[in-house]
């Protein structure tokens, strides 16, 4: 009997407890190879938000009545009502950004310990500089006043958060700050990110060509004409295609496998905007009819003669950049420059994809002896025809003229003045709820 | 038969023993006594002689009492046993024949010792606060599982039934809540083996925890197997089980076989589920509810879904609704008025239709005996319940088979195998909140017909998904189209080897394994409100209209479950005296734990159940509808270290002091590694007054203890890490593109630390009598801090909410249980044993949340319950507020506006709104047990009581969505009276009347009307569970028969409650709960018959 003493105690010694106790449950994994830190950045790709739906209805390109199905979801929004929206009102997406956010400072802080190959490591750490970059660029366009370099750096932002930690304070950074800051990432990202262009399917991921884009934008953003216009340049080397519509139909130029494609990541268009809403008169009215061939590709007519949007809230609608926005922010850059007539060129080039022959000849003539304020005006418009319910204007006319909008709803009229204080999006309660320094 | 009647060594002197054995308080003699040789002795004595060793030498006594048995003459004592008396032993040195052996009842019913399941502690020098009570004081007919079973009769034991139907759990607490959204389920053992299965969910009167078939501990084992139950309550009893026991343990001491003849034993019980008592609903009939319709259709501003209801319905087919609505009912045509007042007349029984009286049977059988070598206990049993809700009921079936060798001197092995199949079966009521039988039962309009006359289904026009869309729902069509269905399979083995290698030091392991199948159905045939629901789901639009890529057909719906857990747990003790004065006990050991679970979902659809065939879903739509995936599998597992030790020493039989401490190591992956061994300790004394010689004078104090106990525990959440962790699954960002993903699991929180709880106890155990009168008062405060809980965070973390420490709370309460023996006749005795518990509770911290609607329950009890005061009602109905003393309006209490949507009061005004009324816990709990015993006649009457708790009701009515659609208590015919509000609609007559209709109607999210007082009360009941009177046969006229014993009996349970009244509910326990079934009144008949 002493003998099954013994044992039992021999075993017991020879149970080395940390073995025993270690268990690597199915399904759950602490990435730490190259390969679960891009099925980790996935995830982050994967979250949508919801500000570029929810910017059009604020902005100017929808209409809506009291009847559409599911209105009371907008209509306070869409009435720029902030002080008392109904209960049932879309929030405006604030955490999702910094859950996206969360994910890319992780890959960041462990770029050093991500096993596997320098290159994918490097490219993806890149990705991630650039991710963050664009969270941040759609935080401070929604929440914060556009930039002005008079006054930027006491413009009130949101919080610049580049680490997961718990108990800690956000306060919140300026919007000279965030672009500093945005800027900064995509320093890192074009250092790190070596791959030209993404192919179709993956190209929802940063390339070369996609931060050159998004630089490009950024500089638009703060009015850095020269630095808008080098970007566009480098990033024009790498995809310059434009979809001429004269003789390809078939797919809207936006669409995530059209030949302009340089990112196609954000959700612009919903099943709502689809089907309940309809395009604003203005919108429509901007389109020559005839001669614009985006019309027909972009709205279908409904059965008491308004429009809607064709863009819905298909995987295969996601944009962010596209050649067309170089050609368009060449130009505008080139004019504000005072190079009206570079502009112009730049402008031409890309219109000759958009109208009829007969009706390409008549827009250049039309632009032919316009100053740079018309000029800007007409680019304007191109914008607003090209990009529409692309989840541009909004943003396009708090950075510009912040012009007055008025809207008829429920027999009410509502008003949004120049320059009003709503062009910025108020904080959603939740995050105000939860960090004081909002 | 086990023993060997006579066995003689040939070479020695022998001489005849014999006598007769006789019970001490009733005079009368003990059949079937063991009388014996200690085997030691015979060892002992024939090692030398060449007698066999280990043989056993011994005999039992006949039906009068009566032994004979030959021994070596040098044998000087002689042991005799019999179960429930103390053992004897009877020097036959001097005579040894005609001896007359008198036995005493054990002194007290409880076992003399503390059965912990790691160590037998002698009760006298046990240090620590713990009840034990015999099962078959408390055994009940009827009811399955122990947990019941345990209501009322264990002081600081809160016992609460959650519902009335078969195989639902009670919830227990032990000495309050010492997590805040933990399980605070004690842990239960089985014979020194943790059992493992599903935590009881903290929510009953959510109805989706009402409609769950899950398979708890305790739901296998049959009562009938189990000798007694011990609870563990202060740190130094618990501690030893490590974390898992924060919420105390009960563990559970199975039967064994006792030395003798062999007994065979078989019960029989039929019980009778009596209908319960639906008028205790207060619903309204058919002619009131024809009234409050016609009532609602004459308000012009009362326009909630106003064409619902067969009234409305009637008057619109006349195209009279106006014409009623303004010149009332004469002014209707005749036919009209018939049609109306014939529903009158339609009264169905809901009574009748949803629930039944039920036969139900439950039989025993049992084979145990054993001898000083070898003992043995077998049983079997099988449980057959039919609910008092028309389908649903219970069917168990046991086998328990238990063995005890000593293989010799030194070497005990026991082998214990628990086996059973539990079967819990109902119909699908999970659809939609209306599906549940009692919430329909409520709701249904009383006139509804649920059969047609050619006996068709008719199904509810007002339960309806939209105004343009009936799935139909028949509440018959429902019970007889589904089924669901939970199949526990369940076996618990468990092998024990004991070794002792001298008197003072034993070793012993113990290996349990515990399996586990479940396996829940869910099937609803082609014609159910649940297969259309859910069909509904797959609807999309093509432009030929709508379409579902649901195939028609039935659904079948598996969840197969199946648990592995091995505990080994290996221990040496260490006990000894010396000089006399000493005693030390030392127990040191390891325990190794393991358990692992699968879980595979399969979903089958257009399931045909005559073919068993299913079809294939092949629309693409389908995929990004989880509804609709057909397989999904989960798995778990975890392992647990543990070394621990115990340590008591005691001086001179008065004082002793204790103590324990014990690490525990788990898998925790992910988490930090200094959080991997966790140490509780514990530490107590206590002091034996009655052997004080000062104490020698009051001879009427038998016994009196004072004990005093300190300790911590703690616990970690293994759900957080410091760490990012993942999970993994598949997202297709860009059309045609499938890419693996790893999301980020919870926040990880690297600062998180252990739920700490410290507990100190005083006691004091006072026999006094000869422990006629036997009192143990307990003291004690329960502290736990860095309670783990979800708390909202910056959403700049990336995450909404974290698992941190956030809050403390402090139990502190007393229990005293007073056990007497009132009469002690030969032909009369009385027992009583009166429990009483009181725990107050206090979250002394809690770290608020700023947008909640409540107010923080900080200083209050962990239960407390909040309400919004009213005071009566204005000119209009409208309910009046109390603030800060005067009277206001609604208007003026939630700051309501014109033009604005809902109330202006900032979150924190709006907490203010809310005063503390009550604790949502009792009291006082407790119980009270008597029972009598005349001649051959036996009565037992259990109860149990709760004092002074406050409940809250779900309101009878929305005064903004009265509808003729829905019955309603009775309560909403007093609307607008007393403290009920007045039902409004948006255009109601009064000042500001739209103010407050657009408030409750809409805007009022934080849900002020559930919690206004008029709904709060304080209830105080006492329920008699059982009242069950015996007769035992006596043994004269059974012997003839060869039997040794007979009884018959009925029992009554549940059959009275006193106290407050609970209107509008079935049950005071389940008060509030509108998806609860009924507790069933239970009659039953049998016996119980000892061969």
């Amino acid at each position: 009997m002493k003998k099954l003493i013994y044992l039992s105690i021999t075993v017991l010694l020879c149970f080395s407890c940390n073995d025993y106790l270690d268990i690597k449950p199915v399904g759950q994994v602490i990435p730490t190879s190259v390969e679960d830190y891009r099925s980790f950045l996935t995830s982050a790709y994967s979250i949508t938000h919801l500000n570029k739906i929810l910017t059009t209805y604020r902005g100017d390109e929808l209409q809506i009545t009291p009847e559409s199905p599911g209105v009371e979801q907008y209509e306070d929004i869409y009435t720029w009502n902030d002080e008392n929206p109904s209960p049932l009102t879309r929030q405006f997406p604030y955490g999702s950004f910094y859950n996206v956010i969360f994910y890319c400072n992780h890959v960041i802080e462990n770029k050093d310990n991500i096993e596997g190959d320098a290159e994918t490591i490097d490219e993806l750490v890149g990705e991630a500089f650039a991710l963050r970059a664009m969270q941040y660029f759609e935080l401070v366009n929604l929440y914060s006043k556009p930039f002005n370099l008079a006054t930027a750096e006491g413009d009130p932002a949101v919080p610049i958060v580049t680490k997961y930690e718990t108990e800690v304070d956000y306060p919140t950074s300026t919007v000279k700050e965030i672009y500093d800051f945005i800027l900064e990432d995509l320093k890192m990202a074009e250092n790190l990110i070596s791959v030209d262009k993404q192919s179709t399917g993956f190209n929802y991921r940063f390339s070369r060509v996609a931060v050159k884009a998004f630089k490009a934008r950024v500089f638009l953003y703060l009015g850095e004409w020269q630095d808008a216009i080098e970007n566009t340049e480098a990033a024009l080397t790498i995809n310059s295609e434009l979809q001429d519509l004269n003789t390809d139909m078939s797919a809207m130029p936006s669409e995530y496998n059209s030949i302009e494609s340089i990112l196609a990541l954000e959700t612009v268009a919903s099943f709502d905007i689809a089907t309940n809403a309809t395009i604003s008169d203005d919108l429509i009215n901007s389109y020559n009819q005839s001669s614009d061939l985006r019309f027909d590709l972009y709205f279908k007519e409904t059965a008491t003669e308004r429009y809607r949007s064709k863009k819905s809230k298909d995987n295969k609608f996601k944009v962010s950049y596209r050649t067309s926005e170089l050609y368009l922010i060449k130009s505008e850059a080139l004019a504000r420059l005072g190079q009206t007539e570079l502009s112009k060129t730049v402008l031409l080039e890309f219109a000759q994809n958009r109208y009829t022959p007969e009706g390409f000849e008549s827009f250049k003539t039309n632009i032919q002896e316009l100053d740079q304020e018309n000029l800007l005006i007409v680019i304007s418009e191109e914008r607003r025809r090209e990009f529409a319910i692309e989840g541009h204007r909004w943003y396009d006319l708090r950075r510009t003229t912040q012009p007055e909008i008025t809207k008829r709803y429920d027999n009410q009229t509502y008003t949004l003045e120049k320059n009003d204080d709503r062009y910025i999006v108020p904080i959603p309660n939740d995050a105000i709820i939860n960090n004081p320094f909002l | 038969m086990i023993l060997i009647p006579t066995f003689l060594a040939a070479q020695q002197n022998q001489k005849l023993v014999s006598g007769t054995v006789i019970d001490a308080t009733m005079n009368m003699p003990i059949p079937g006594a063991s009388v014996y040789i200690s085997s030691s002795l015979v060892g002992n004595q024939a090692k030398q002689e060449g007698v066999l060793e280990g043989a056993m030498l011994g005999t039992t006594t006949d039906f009068d009492g009566n032994f004979e048995l030959k021994i070596n003459d040098n044998i000087k004592t002689l042991m005799v046993s019999y179960m429930g008396y103390e053992t004897k032993s009877v020097d036959v040195s001097k005579s040894s024949t005609g001896l007359n052996i008198i036995l005493e009842a054990s002194s007290e019913n409880l076992t003399e010792v503390l059965i912990t399941g790691y160590q037998k502690i002698e009760k006298r020098k046990a240090t620590s606060s713990y009840s034990t009570i015999d099962v078959s004081e408390i055994q009940q007919a009827g009811v399955p599982t122990v947990d019941q079973m345990l209501t009322g009769q264990l002081p600081g034991v809160l016992v609460q039934p959650t519902s009335g139907a078969p195989g639902a759990p009670s919830k227990i607490s032990i000495r309050g809540t010492a997590t805040l959204n933990g399980s605070s389920d004690p842990l239960w053992v089985l014979d020194g083996i943790p059992l493992e299965g599903e935590d009881i969910p903290a929510d009953f009167r959510d109805k989706d925890n009402i409609d769950n078939l899950q398979s708890y501990p305790i739901a296998g084992l049959n009562p009938n197997d189990i000798e007694s139950i011990t609870v563990l309550k202060d740190a130094a009893a618990t501690s030893i089980y490590g974390a898992r026991a924060a919420n105390g343990v009960i563990v559970i001491t199975s039967k064994n076989g006792k030395k003798g003849k062999m007994r065979i034993n078989t019960n029989a019980n039929v019980f009778v589920t009596q209908k319960p008592d639906y008028s205790k609903l207060n619903l309204m009939n058919s002619s009131q509810k024809v009234d409050f319709e016609l009532f609602l259709a004459s308000r012009e501003d009362l326009q909630y879904q106003k064409e619902r209801g067969d009234v409305a319905r009637i008057l619109n087919s006349f195209d009279e609704y106006n014409t009623f609505q303004s010149d009332g009912f004469s002014a209707i045509s005749p036919e009209a008025q018939n049609a109306i007042n014939n529903l009158r007349t339609n009264s169905t029984n809901w009574e009748d239709q949803l629930y039944q009286m039920a036969v139900n049977q439950q039989y025993g059988l049992s084979i145990s005996g054993g001898n000083d070598k070898n003992d043995y206990y077998f049983s079997t049993g099988i449980f057959d319940e039919k609910g008092g809700t028309i389908g649903t009921g219970q069917q168990r079936f046991n086998i328990t088979l238990k063995n005890n060798f000593s293989l010799n001197d030194k070497l005990k092995v026991g082998v214990a195998l628990f086996g059973n199949q539990n079967k819990t079966f109902s119909y699908i009521t999970g659809a939609d909140s209306y599906t549940n039988p009692a919430y329909y039962a409520r709701n249904a309009n009383p006139y509804l017909k649920l059969t047609d006359d050619e006996g068709n289904y008719v199904y509810d026009p007002d339960l309806v998904e939209r105004s343009d869309l009936n799935l139909n729902y028949n509440v018959l069509e429902e019970r007889k189209n589904t089924s669901h269905d939970l199949a526990a399979n369940s076996l618990k083995s468990i092998f024990n080897i004991d070794y002792e290698l001298n008197s003072d030091l034993h070793f012993s392991t113990q290996l349990g394994l515990q399996l586990d199948f479940n396996k829940t159905e869910k099937f609803s045939d082609k014609n159910s409100y649940y297969t259309r629901k859910y069909r509904q789901r797959s609807q999309y639009s093509t432009p030929e209209g709508d379409s579902y890529y649901m195939p028609e057909g039935g659904i079948i719906q598996n969840w197969n479950k199946e648990a592995f857990q091995y505990n080994w747990k290996t221990t040496a003790n260490y006990n000894t005296t010396f000089n006399n004065l000493h005693e030390l006990d030392v127990m040191l050991g390891t325990e190794f734990r393991r358990n692992k679970t699968n879980q595979i979902h399969t979903k089958g659809f257009g399931f045909n159940p005559n073919t068993l065939t299913t079809v294939q879903i092949t629309d693409d739509r389908a995929l990004e509808n989880s509804l609709f995936d057909p397989y999904q599998k989960g798995s778990n597992e975890n392992a647990f270290t543990s070394f621990f030790g115990t340590a008591s020493y005691t001086y001179d039989r008065k004082y002793t002091i204790f103590s324990s401490l014990r690490y525990d190591g788990s898998n925790l992956f992910g988490v930090n590694p200094e959080f991997r061994y966790l140490p509780i300790w514990s530490l107590a004394g206590s002091w034996k007054i009655d052997e004080e010689s000062f104490m020698a004078d009051l001879e009427f104090v038998s016994n009196l203890k004072l004990r005093g106990s300190y300790g911590i525990q703690g616990n970690i959440d293994k759900s957080t890490s410091p760490f990012v962790l993942g999970s993994y699954g598949n997202v297709s960002i860009l059309p045609g593109m499938n890419e693996e993903i790893i999301q980020a699991l919870g926040a990880p929180n690297p600062d998180l630390r252990w739920e700490k709880t410290t507990s100190s106890n005083i006691g004091l155990d006072l026999g006094l009598l000869d422990n006629r009168i036997y009192i143990t008062g307990d003291y004690y405060y329960k502290k736990s801090t860095d309670l783990i809980g979800l708390k909202a965070v910056p959403l700049e973390s990336g995450y909404n909410f974290i698992n941190t420490n956030w809050g403390t709370i402090s139990n502190r309460g007393f229990e005293l249980a007073i056990n007497t023996m009132n009469v002690t006749n030969p032909n009369f005795k009385w027992t009583s044993g009166f429990n009483i518990a009181h725990n107050k509770s206090v979250v002394e911290d809690i770290a608020i949340r700023k947008e909640n609607f409540k107010p923080s329950l900080q200083g209050y009890s962990a239960n407390a319950i909040f309400a919004i005061k009213t005071a009566g009602l204005d000119s209009n109905g409208l309910p009046v507020f109390l603030k800060d003393g005067k009277q206001v309006s609604a208007v003026d209490f939630y700051n309501l506006e014109q033009a604005t949507d809902g109330s202006q009061l900032t979150r924190e005004e709006h907490r203010n709104l809310y005063s503390y009324v009550g604790d949502g816990a009792p009291k006082f709990s407790g119980g009270f047990r008597n029972t009598f015993q005349y001649k051959q006649f036996d009565l037992r009457i259990l109860s149990n009581f709760n004092l002074k708790q406050t409940v809250q009701a779900t309101p009878s009515y929305y005064p903004t969505l009265a509808q003729p659609g829905n019955n309603y208590s009775t309560e909403i015919l007093n609307a607008g009276t007393g403290n009920l509000p007045a039902l409004i609609g948006a255009n109601s007559p009064g000042f500001n009347t739209d103010l407050v209709y657009n408030w409750y109607n809409s805007y009022d999210v934080g849900k002020t009307y559930d919690n206004l007082d008029i709904w709060v009360k304080d209830i105080s009941y006492i329920r008699i569970s059982s009242i069950k009177l015996s007769y035992a046969f006596p043994r004269k006229q059974l012997e003839n028969l060869k039997i040794s014993g007979l009884s018959l009996n009925i029992e009554g349970r549940n059959l009275l409650v006193f106290g407050s009244n609970y209107d509008g509910y079935f049950d005071p326990e389940t008060f509030g709960s509108l998806y609860a079934q009924p507790i069933p009144k239970v009659i039953s008949g049998g016996f119980n018959l000892t061969f």
